[in-house]
C-alpha cells in the first residue's frame, strides 16, 4: 500500500507536467495555425484545426487526475503513512481547487492565471506526499542516557 | 492485546472512510447507466408547464407519428433523388475524411416555390453508421423530421427513406444527417434549401453562402478561400448564409446592409446596419440585402473572418470587424404576431447549467437541464393548440444555440427586456453564457420534436430534451437492433 501511494502521488505530479506540456503545445500550435492565415473559433475548435486537440485532451485528463487523487485517498487510510491521509486529502482538495479554476476561467480568463498558478501547488503537494511514503516509518532508535 | 484491537478498529475505520468515497460514486455511476435501447417518450420526467395534465396512455389509444404525413395520393412538385457516401473530400487542396451527397459536399441545394410539395428519395451507399436527413428550420410533418430513433429508423448501407412535405413558409434552410449528427454534419453532410415566394425571387442577385469549417478550414458553400458572384450597380443582392458549424459566426459587409430575414422569417421594416456585425448562431439562417453601389464598386460580406462573399468585380480589402453585433430585440419594427402570447397556458423553464456527474456511466463535467443530467431531462407536454412560453436561462459557463424541431418560436424578451423591434422569429437560439430569453411558440405541429443545443457535441454530451404532443407516440427507439444515435 506505501509503495501504491508512492507510485500514485508520483504519478499526479506527473500528470500535472503533462497537462503543463499539452497546453504549451496547444498554445503555440494555435499560434501558429493563426499566423499561417488559419481562422480559429469554434468551429474551428470543433473540427481539428491545429492545437484542438491538446485542449480537449487538456480537459479531459483532468478527469483522470481527479480519480487518481481519489484513488490515492483510498489508499492512504491502508497505508499506514504518518500524515499520510492528510497528505492524500491535500492532493484531493489542491486537484479540486485547480479543476474549479480551469472551469472559473471560462467565466473569467484572468482566472486561467490562477489556474496554470495553482498547477505548481499541486505538483508540489503531490511530490511532498510522495517524499512521505519514501521508506517505512523509521522506528525511533531508544535515547540512552550515558551516566556519567 | 491493546494493540491488536486497535489495529482491527483502524482496519473498519479504513475500510468505512473508503466505502464513503466509493458507494456514492458506484451508485450515482449505475444510476447514469441507460438500456441500450430505449424510447424518448419514457425519457427523464414529464413537465406538464402549469397546463393541462394529459392521460398518458401512448400504447393503446395515442396516434403513431408514422401516421403524422401530408396526404400520400398528392403528387409531389419537386422530386430530388440524393445518395449519401462516405469518402474523403478535397478541401482547400487537402483530404479531409467526410460525407457526401450526389456526390459533393455539401449535397445539392434544394429549391421550391411556396406550397410546392417537395419529395427527397434518399439512398445510402455507404455511410457505415447509417443516416436520416432532418429539414433543419423547415417545420414539417413529425414522421419526416428525420431524427433516428424518435422520427425513424437510421437508414443502414443499401436502405432508403423518402421524405415529403409541403413548402409552406418561405426562407432559407438546410438539410443535414440526426444520425450520429456530431460527426456525420461536422464531416459534410448537409445541403441548402430555399423556398421561393410564388411571385418570384425578390432580388436581382440571390446568393447562398453556407459557411461550414471541415478538417479546422473555413469554407462557403464547401469552397475555401472568397467566393466572388457577378453583380452589376444598382442591383439588389440576397445573401442567405447558413451557419452549418458548431459555433455561431459574425457576419459583416463594407458597405450598409440589411437583415432581410432571420431563421426562414422575414423581419418586418429592416433598416440600414452600419457599425454592426449580424451573429448567425450554428445552425441559424440570416438573409443579408444589399444595394450594389452605383459607382461601380464591389461589395465585400465577411462570413466570419476567414471567408467572404464578394459581389462584382474588383478585390476589395476585408472590412475590420465591427465590435458589437445587432441586436434583433430593437431592429425593425413591430407588427401582429399570428398568435397573441400573453394567452399562453403553458410556461417551461430550459435552465441550462453544468455540473459534475456520470452520464452513460462516464463521469465528468456536464450540461444539466434544470439542474438533472441526461437522461433525467424533461419532457415537455403540450397540446395541440396551446400557446408555449419557455424561459431559457444559461448559467453554463458557455454559449449554445439552442434549436427547437417543427416549431417557430418568437423571442419575446432578453434578460427581461421586452423586444421592440420587429418579431424576431427563431428556430436556433444564440444563448450566451448569462443570458435568459423569453420566446413564445404555438403548438401546432403534433409530434415528438428535439429541443436541444445544436453545438452537436453538446447535443451529443446529453444536452437534449423533447417536446412531446399529448396522444402521440413513437414506435421508434434509440438504439436498439438499427443502432439509432441521433446526436
Amino acid at each position: 500500500m506505501r509503495t501504491a501511494y508512492r507510485v500514485l502521488a508520483f504519478a499526479i505530479a506527473a500528470m500535472v507536467a503533462i497537462q503543463a506540456g499539452a497546453i504549451g503545445y496547444a498554445v503555440f500550435a494555435q499560434f501558429n495555425w493563426i499566423e499561417e492565415g488559419g481562422t480559429f473559433d469554434k468551429a474551428a475548435f470543433d473540427t481539428g484545426a491545429p492545437g484542438t486537440g491538446a485542449f480537449m485532451f487538456h480537459a479531459l485528463f483532468a478527469g483522470a487526475v481527479l480519480l487518481a487523487s481519489l484513488a490515492m485517498l483510498i489508499v492512504s487510510f491502508f497505508a499506514k503513512i504518518p500524515q499520510g491521509v492528510r497528505w492524500a486529502l491535500f492532493v484531493l482538495i489542491a486537484t479540486i481547487v485547480q479543476i474549479a479554476l480551469g472551469v472559473l476561467s471560462h467565466l473569467w480568463a484572468g482566472i486561467g492565471a490562477l489556474h496554470g498558478a495553482a498547477a505548481l501547488v499541486l505538483f508540489g503537494v503531490a511530490v511532498m506526499a510522495a517524499m512521505r511514503a519514501r521508506k517505512p516509518a523509521a522506528v525511533e532508535e531508544p535515547v540512552t542516557a550515558e551516566v556519567a | 492485546m491493546a494493540s491488536r484491537t486497535s489495529a482491527r478498529v483502524r482496519l473498519i475505520v479504513s475500510l468505512v472512510a473508503a466505502l464513503a468515497i466509493l458507494a456514492p460514486l458506484a451508485w450515482l455511476w449505475q444510476a447514469s447507466l441507460v438500456p441500450n435501447s430505449y424510447s424518448v417518450m419514457g425519457m427523464g420526467h414529464l413537465d406538464y408547464g402549469g397546463g393541462l395534465v394529459a392521460n398518458h396512455d401512448h400504447e393503446s389509444t395515442a396516434r403513431s407519428i408514422n401516421d403524422i404525413v401530408v396526404d400520400p395520393a398528392r403528387k409531389a412538385d419537386v422530386r430530388v433523388d440524393l445518395v449519401a457516401e462516405q469518402q474523403n473530400l478535397s478541401i482547400g487542396g487537402k483530404s479531409v475524411p467526410g460525407y457526401t451527397l450526389n456526390g459533393t459536399s455539401p449535397g445539392p441545394m434544394i429549391t421550391a416555390q411556396q406550397g410546392q410539395l417537395i419529395e427527397v428519395h434518399l439512398r445510402n451507399a455507404s455511410v457505415k453508421a447509417g443516416i436520416a436527413l432532418h429539414w433543419h428550420g423547415v417545420d414539417v410533418p413529425a414522421a419526416m423530421d428525420g431524427v433516428a430513433g424518435v422520427t425513424q429508423d437510421e437508414v443502414p448501407i443499401g436502405g432508403e427513406f423518402t421524405y415529403r412535405f409541403v413548402a409552406t413558409q418561405v426562407g432559407t434552410y438546410w438539410y443535414h444527417s440526426h444520425q450520429v449528427s456530431n460527426e456525420q454534419v461536422i464531416g459534410g453532410l448537409f445541403g441548402t434549401l430555399v423556398v421561393l415566394p410564388n411571385a418570384g425571387r425578390g432580388e436581382a442577385v440571390d446568393v447562398i453562402a453556407a459557411a461550414h469549417t471541415y478538417g479546422g478550414m473555413k469554407t462557403i458553400n464547401g469552397v475555401t478561400g472568397d467566393v466572388r458572384v457577378p453583380a452589376k450597380p444598382g442591383q439588389q443582392v440576397r445573401v442567405r448564409v447558413i451557419n452549418t458549424d458548431n459555433g455561431p459566426i459574425e457576419t459583416w459587409a463594407d458597405t450598409p446592409f440589411q437583415v432581410l430575414a432571420t431563421d426562414g422569417y422575414a423581419v418586418n421594416g429592416p433598416t440600414d446596419v452600419t457599425d454592426h456585425s449580424m451573429t448567425v448562431t450554428a445552425g441559424g439562417r440570416a438573409d443579408l440585402g444589399v444595394t450594389m453601389p452605383s459607382d461601380g464598386k464591389p461589395v465585400r460580406v465577411q462570413v466570419s473572418k476567414g471567408t467572404a462573399v464578394i459581389l462584382g468585380s474588383g478585390d476589395p480589402a476585408a472590412p475590420p470587424q465591427p465590435r458589437t453585433s445587432l441586436d434583433l430585440l430593437s431592429y425593425g419594427t413591430p407588427t401582429m404576431l399570428s398568435f397573441d402570447p400573453a394567452k399562453a397556458n403553458r410556461r417551461f423553464d430550459y435552465s441550462i447549467g453544468r455540473r459534475p456527474g456520470f452520464v452513460r456511466g462516464q463521469p465528468g463535467l456536464w450540461w444539466s437541464i434544470n439542474g438533472h443530467l441526461y437522461p433525467d431531462v424533461p419532457m415537455y407536454v403540450v397540446r395541440e393548440g396551446d400557446i408555449v412560453i419557455m424561459h431559457i436561462d444559461n448559467h453554463s459557463g458557455q454559449l449554445h444555440p439552442m434549436h427547437l424541431h417543427g416549431h417557430h418560436a418568437v423571442v419575446l424578451s432578453r434578460n427581461g427586456v421586452a423586444a421592440t423591434g420587429s418579431p424576431w422569429w427563431i428556430d436556433s437560439l444564440n444563448v450566451l453564457e448569462d443570458e435568459t430569453y423569453d420566446i413564445a411558440f404555438l403548438a401546432d405541429n403534433p409530434g415528438i420534436w428535439l429541443d436541444h443545443c445544436h453545438h452537436l457535441k453538446h447535443a451529443a454530451q446529453g444536452m437534449v430534451a423533447h417536446l412531446m404532443y399529448e396522444g402521440v407516440s413513437t414506435p421508434y427507439k434509440v438504439g436498439g437492433t438499427a443502432n439509432n444515435r441521433p446526436e
